[in-house]
């Protein structure tokens, strides 16, 4: 069974290759995207099967790469992380589609969750 | 406040929020990296490791600090977006709660606990959150000028009739009825309190039975 294809979006490069390293140990198949420009463009090469991202970012934000995402029609979910003052931007996000929402620091077993549950919604294992 | 004070209050508040933000980045820095550690001692269980037990009761340690942080960073994120509107909708209980969190520290180095009577029920009033935050402070000030070490001070926020407020008691070692009422009332916080519950369009008052102070506020300030 090949393993699930996960793009971690987040402009800090400490958080997301601790938590990349974290979820390759648990047999998932890790992108790493530090800005949304290269998001976008890992997103049209190696098609991941899910999105973990974050909203805050320099240059083009989450919610940016949310909206692209949605307008090309593209069936992959997306978790999006927050901190605790974009509750507002979490719910915006939802409305524009987005799968879930956590907000960071957040529990490895919770985003694994979350991940599968994005996974099967959308048709992969 | 005046425009000028509303324009300082949301700038400290602003810069605050910003660099919550930043903070709850580097806690969650710390916790996927000792997560990775503890996945990775995990890993190696059966190799030898002399120090295995100090090492993750030093990671446990450092996770029970991360969850403090966040929890600090989370309630001053939402105390510093509170000029965002100077009039807006707000939650008695959560607003409480808040305000008991904020103030833990300035009671723990007294010996005084707060408790906040809390209730599931949302108790919504419009008002100006900033002020309404600073007359809590400002009782729980005038309460901890004189209860003695020891004490518990309870906040609960409540609608009794068709008035709003909060009502706060102090429990323990107190001095007698009369003495509370007079230290309170020659107190300079006490003056401050009737001003901002004033500019709230409420009242501050004396519980005169049990050692407490009584905030009262309209429903709605924007109807007044």
């Amino acid at each position: 069974m090949s393993k699930c294809k996960v793009l971690l979006v987040d402009d800090e490069k400490e958080f997301v290759t601790a938590l990349a390293e974290r979820l390759e140990l648990r047999g998932f198949q890790v992108l790493v995207a530090l800005d949304g420009q290269r998001a976008l463009g890992l997103i049209e090469t190696d098609l991941p099967q899910v999105v973990v991202l974050d909203l805050k970012m320099p240059g083009i934000g989450g919610l940016e790469v949310l909206k692209r995402i949605k307008a090309q029609s593209l069936q992959i979910p997306v978790i999006i992380l927050t901190g605790h003052g974009s509750m507002k931007e979490g719910k915006e996000g939802m409305d524009l589609g987005a799968f879930d929402h956590l907000i960071k620091p957040i529990d490895i077993a919770v985003l694994i969750e979350k991940i599968k549950q994005a996974a099967q919604v959308f048709g992969c294992t | 406040m005046n425009k000028k004070e509303n324009n300082e209050v949301a700038f400290f508040g602003k810069i605050t929020a910003g660099i919550t933000h930043e903070i709850n980045n580097v806690l969650a820095i710390i916790k996927e990296s000792t997560g990775l550690m503890e996945d990775l001692m995990l890993l190696s269980k059966e190799a030898h490791f002399p120090y295995r037990e100090k090492f993750q009761k030093s990671l446990s340690r450092i996770n029970d600090q991360v969850s403090r942080g966040t929890n600090l960073t989370g309630i001053l994120n939402k105390f510093a977006h509170s000029p965002d509107k100077t009039i807006s909708e707000v939650d008695l209980h959560e607003l409480t709660e808040q305000v008991v969190a904020l103030s833990q520290r300035f009671a723990r180095l007294q010996c005084v606990t707060l408790v906040h009577n809390s209730s599931d029920q949302p108790l919504m009033v419009v008002t100006q959150p900033v002020q309404l935050q600073m007359a809590i402070f400002t009782a729980i000030q005038c309460c901890l000028d004189v209860i003695e070490s020891g004490g518990t001070i309870e906040l609960c926020p409540q609608k009794i009739g068709v008035e709003y407020g909060i009502h706060m008691v102090c429990q323990g070692h107190l001095p007698s009825q009369k003495v509370f009422n007079d230290h309170i009332y020659s107190s300079e916080k006490w003056t401050e309190l009737q001003k901002i519950t004033l500019a709230l369009r409420g009242l501050a008052k004396l519980d005169e039975l049990n050692c407490g102070i009584n905030i009262y506020l309209p429903y709605d300030i924007a109807l007044l």
